[in-house]
């Protein structure tokens, strides 16, 4: 009997934990901030959404001709680590209604990491609002999905 | 089947451990070049310029600073009229400031934040207090060094900025502020017929992330007096990332020094002013009196991260006042313009000397 009441909880756990990951993983793929100088892939690690820069308008610094560094990064060690690749997006947790929150985007710009949410107007289009404390503190940018063509 | 249970536990489990909250960056080997064609899959076009430029000293949403300026010699006329461009022998008061000074406030929130739209309300609040030593002339209820060191100058200010991309190059941007100075007391505000309004419109071009220029036309009081003038903005930062330009020609103009992300050095100039109305002291018949302060203040300004989204400034440098005049205005607060070739008298011809001053604010400053 217990043995049952155990497999019966597993299987409601991991009904519910399904469904609502199907609906999450629509954020995955890969979209383009409105800026136009990156593209950001957005995977799912675990339960949570990460993005990571795959493409930079502008992958060489100018002053280096070197593949650009994350080198804004309050913290020194991570200075020279190449910005494509680098997670931008992180921590990310699907809270129903075509919203994503709880997770972090960092300013490579800046070295500044802000709260955000996620919100998916639909199918091709994010708002994505990064703040400070209180949602009143920000700026939202649209990004938008991008399809890759197959050479 | 106690076996089953544990196999299927454990598989719905394993997303659960194997997931990692801070990971910066890709451990997985990708191929990249897959991305280079990777289009809008709706077709559309995205991109809006931003209302930034790389390296930009940051902008703030909440700023706290206290302003301060040292010793100076002030030399006012009696009330009267008296043509542009007069010169006193003999001033009514003159006095030595000992210091003049007090709290800067400022808030600025945006309301609408999206790369197609940006509208943020702000306001402001300025205290400025004097300190007098060796006060000459005579004391009564029209003396205007009695009044102000009584009662300092106060200015509250509401104001508006829009800023909208027009495409991935051009933008419009809108600035509006409604300002209500005078010598009242917080608790005593004076009336609303005396806002002062200031506003500008720039058109203008942000052809890459380094460089961002507008022009356009405004509203100003600035220099004390209304006027209506034209303005230039430019923003530009260097290849190297290390030096750049913050103009608002002609409300201000900095070269920048960026150190790192985290601290920078402006030098340059700005135009400080304020329309005053000073309640109880015109000797005029059913005139208002209200003072034109225009200062010019050349200055150098370092600003650092002190933790975060909060910065600190300090700023210091030698302030030039290039008016303190007074003008008779309407009981009913309208305000005239003169310009720079309207002949309406003065009610006061007055002098300041130079003094050097500083500022020191804390600064809570947007993403």
């Amino acid at each position: 009997m217990t043995t049952k009441l155990c497999s019966l909880l597993v299987l409601i756990m991991l009904f519910l934990g399904f469904t609502s990951n199907d609906e999450g993983d629509r954020l995955i793929g890969v979209w383009q901030p409105s800026s136009g100088k990156a593209k950001v892939k957005i995977e799912k690690i675990g339960t949570k959404y990460y993005g990571k820069i795959v493409w930079l308008k502008e992958p060489n610094d100018p002053n280096t001709q070197k593949p650009k560094v994350d080198k804004n990064n309050p913290d020194e060690s991570m200075r020279n680590v190449p910005l494509k690749g680098y997670r931008m997006l992180k921590d990310f947790v699907y809270g129903g209604k075509d919203q994503w929150n709880e997770g972090t985007i960092y300013d490579p710009e800046n070295g500044s990491t802000y709260s955000c949410e996620i919100n998916m107007k639909d199918k091709s289009t994010l708002e994505i609002r990064g703040y400070i404390g209180v949602k009143a503190l920000g700026r939202t940018d649209v990004w938008k999905r991008l399809e890759i063509k197959a050479n | 089947m106690k076996n089953l249970t544990l196999l299927i536990f454990l598989l719905g489990c394993t997303p659960l451990f194997a997931q990692t909250d801070s990971v910066n960056t890709s451990q997985e080997e990708e191929d990249f070049s897959i991305y280079e064609n990777a289009t809008p899959a709706d077709g559309k076009n995205i991109t809006f310029c931003n209302p930034k430029i790389f390296d930009l000293s940051p902008a703030r949403f909440v700023s706290i600073a206290w302003d301060h300026q040292l010793p100076y010699e002030m030399n006012l006329s009696s009330q009267g009229d008296y043509a542009k461009g007069t010169s006193i022998n003999n001033y009514n008061e003159s006095a030595k400031v000992n210091s003049t000074g007090g709290l800067r406030l400022f808030a600025n929130i945006p309301v609408i934040s999206s790369n197609k739209f940006l509208w943020q309300l702000g306001g402001n609040f300025w205290r400025t207090n004097y300190s007098f030593a060796d006060v000459k002339g005579p004391i009564n209820d029209t003396s205007l060094i009695q009044n102000i060191s009584k009662n300092g100058l106060t200015t509250f200010g509401l104001n508006s900025t829009v800023f909208k991309p027009l495409n991935e190059k051009q933008f419009l941007l809108a600035q509006f502020a409604a300002d209500l100075s005078g010598n009242y007391a917080l608790d005593n505000p004076q009336g609303l017929r005396f806002l002062r309004y200031s506003a500008s419109l720039l058109w203008g071009k942000r052809p890459n992330d380094r460089k961002q220029w507008a022009v356009g036309l405004t509203r100003t009081y600035r220099t004390g007096e209304l006027n209506y003038v034209p303005i230039l903005l430019f923003n530009w930062t260097a290849p190297s990332r290390t030096w750049g330009t913050e103009i608002l020609f002609p409300a201000r103009a900095h070269v920048r020094k960026n150190f790192n992300a985290r601290s920078l050095l402006l030098g340059g100039y700005e135009l400080d002013g304020q329309s005053y109305r000073i309640g109880g002291i015109s000797t005029a018949s059913n005139r208002e009196l209200e003072l034109r302060r225009g200062e010019l203040r050349f200055r150098m300004e370092y600003q650092r991260q002190i933790s975060g989204f909060i910065w600190g400034s300090i700023q210091a440098g030698y302030r030039y006042n290039f008016s303190y005049r007074a003008d008779y205005t309407e009981k009913d607060g309208t305000d005239f313009f003169r310009g720079f070739v309207g002949k309406q008298q003065y009610a006061m011809i007055n002098e300041l000397s130079g003094a050097l001053y500083f500022n020191v604010g804390i600064h809570l400053v947007s993403p």
